[in-house]
């Protein structure tokens, strides 16, 4: 029927139950132009997968331990096309606010799964690999601010938690978290990053700073006037004019 | 407010009764050599105002209702209502003839008339005791009614209230991922997946069976509690490991249905699903001075988030049912741990002989 021959699809199929696995590869294994490349148990595993095997799907559970699958999504959703599976309807909003291709109920029925294929297919055939960049900000949990920040090094996930965080530095189309003397690079923009952590103790105080108020220690002038904040362990950060007015009317 | 003065179209209908009785007494009153116009000129608009006085009839039903107040205590109250009725007719009866004697056209009648004040006397006692029997048949028959409505609103209240117990005691999605283990296991092992459909079958059967009842024994919670276990060790497969510590003479104790369930489905949620590689839930029940304590402990991810939908609706409800059963003699208590959650129930062991 359609004059270009199927792509191979490469698919991965990420659950935390064996069962559920299960199924869903006996599916897959009667879908013409299908690969299963791998099975992961967990989002670090599913991560790693991605990494390694640049797959074209992720069909990816919502609730496992460790990593949900909103947040392996916003890990690697800019590689990958996602089609949830869950048993839980509601986080099928959630789901298409962060462009997943679509949204599966358990039990999952065959003729279900391959309706999920042929749209991912369409995508994929569209030249729309992933989701977009402001589709992935909205990924951070429906109640507000995030509680920890996951970075992406290659294979392996970095899971920080907010409040070991020192302050965030906008660089190009990334961003650097400092953390506990490392940096961690991810991307994102800085406003982005702003708007998923808490605004009374993160404060914007420069164009390209993101501050942790808990590590404020002074605000001092340097040698040319202006004005910059020194944190905990010494380092000196500059604030402008306007991020001034917002550190004041936080202090 | 009496219920034919309350609206218009009663009133009318029930004086429209009285004129109808007004033009019977006065056929009796023709037989007594009385002229059809005289006959209604005396009885007529003595009546209809004494229609009023017998309304009273109803509060009189009201102070000594049927049911409560014993036969000779119902008699009493009529007959002295009655007579005090009687007694306002040989008033209205005898306003009404002065009034007629003044008219000097009538004058010559009302002597005729005076001679009919004790049997209108009788009549009108009897008219009485006839709207009092009238009042107490039709508030019998509303208090039936009333009775029948308030059984059918308990029965569709009750069944509510199961029902949304029902739903706040099985999971949906403990239900959905159920049956997809039962959809892989199709596939891959049919005996299997028929014993997964026999365990759930199982369990939905005592779930269902057991919330409707008040209390039962702690063996029941506790096969139930197996059914389930074993149902989600089919799910996750090595992950989930269980110990128990069962105190053997606690079996026989009496507890609220279904108390223990949603702790495990706690342990289980909460607890093991969050863990890569699982853990083992801890159930310890043990009797001892006439109570019983039931505790449930489960590893948990201490990095987790904590959930929006969390635990605390599960064991909200168990606290609230325990209160309502036990008053302040049954405690639950939740200790969160670094690596760990502990819930803890101590309750009153009763046991049928």
């Amino acid at each position: 029927m359609s004059d270009v021959p199927p792509v191979l699809l490469r698919v991965v199929v990420v659950d935390d139950e064996p069962l559920a696995r299960a199924v869903l590869r006996e599916y897959l294994t009667s879908e013409l132009h299908v690969e299963v490349v791998a099975e992961c148990a967990n989002g670090f595993e599913a991560v790693k997968a991605v990494s390694e095997l640049a797959p074209d799907l992720l069909l990816l559970d919502v609730q496992m331990p460790k990593l949900d699958g909103f947040e392996v999504l916003d890990l690697v959703g800019r590689e990958v096309a996602v089609v949830f599976t869950t048993a839980y309807d509601q986080y099928a909003l959630r789901a298409f606010e962060v462009h997943a291709v679509d949204y599966l109920l358990k039990p999952v029925s065959a003729e279900r799964l391959s309706a999920a294929l042929a749209r991912v297919r369409e995508r994929l055939g569209r030249g729309e690999r992933s989701a977009s960049e402001g589709a992935l900000a909205a990924a951070r949990p429906p109640d507000g601010r995030a509680h920890r920040v996951l970075v992406r090094d290659g294979p392996r996930v970095h899971v920080i938690p907010v409040d070991k965080i020192d302050y965030v530095q906008a660089q190009d189309d990334y961003i650097c978290i400092r953390s506990e003397g490392n940096d961690f690079l991810k991307e994102q923009t800085l406003a982005e990053t702003e708007a998923s952590l808490d605004p009374a103790v993160f404060v914007r105080i420069h164009r390209s700073y993101l501050l942790n108020l808990a590590r404020l220690v002074r605000v001092d002038q340097d040698e040319r006037e202006n004005r910059v904040v020194v944190l905990a362990d010494g380092r000196r950060l500059p604030v402008s004019r306007a991020g001034y007015t917002r550190l004041s009317a936080l202090l | 407010m009496h219920p034919i003065l309350a609206r218009l179209e009663r009133l009318a209908a029930y004086l429209a009764l009285w004129c109808a009785i007004a033009v019977l007494v006065g056929l009796v009153l023709t037989q007594q050599g009385l002229t059809w116009p005289e006959a209604l000129v005396l009885v007529l608009p003595p009546l209809l105002v004494y229609a009023f006085v017998c309304l009273s009839a109803w509060y009189v039903c009201r102070a000594m209702p049927l049911a409560s107040s014993g036969v000779p205590g119902v008699l009493t109250a009529s007959i002295v209502a009655a007579s005090v009725a009687g007694g306002l007719w040989l008033a209205l009866d005898e306003i009404w003839i002065s009034t007629l004697e003044s008219m000097p056209a009538l004058a010559p009648v009302t002597l005729r008339f005076r001679a009919q004040t004790p049997f209108l006397f009788a009549v009108s006692v009897m008219l009485f005791l006839l709207v009092l029997s009238v009042h107490y048949v039709v508030l019998a028959f509303e208090a039936f009614r009333d009775a029948e409505r308030q059984q059918l609103e308990l029965k569709v209240l009750t069944r509510d209230a199961e029902l949304r117990a029902l739903r706040a005691q099985i999971d949906p999605h403990f239900l959905y991922n159920s049956l997809n283990s039962i959809s892989a296991l199709t596939g891959a092992d049919p005996a299997a997946a028929r014993r997964m459909c026999l365990l759930l079958a199982d369990f939905l059967r005592t779930t269902l069976r057991v919330s409707t009842q008040e209390s039962i024994t702690l063996a029941e919670e506790l096969t139930l509690a197996d059914r389930f276990l074993s149902i989600e060790q089919v799910r996750f497969g090595p992950r989930l490991q269980v110990e128990r510590r069962i105190d053997e003479t606690a079996a026989q104790c009496r507890i609220p249905p279904l108390v223990l369930q949603p702790l495990l489905e706690n342990a289980v949620a909460h607890g093991i699903a969050g863990l890569i590689d699982g853990g083992t839930i801890r159930l310890d029940v043990e009797r001892r001075d006439g109570r019983l304590s039931i505790a449930v402990e489960n590893p948990r991810d201490p990095d987790a988030l904590p959930r929006t939908r969390g635990s605390g609706v599960g064991l909200e409800n168990v606290r609230r049912r325990l209160s309502i059963v036990f008053g302040g003699a049954a405690r639950l208590d939740a200790v969160p741990g670094p690596s760990g959650f502990r819930v803890a129930l101590d309750l009153p062991c009763s046991i049928d002989e």
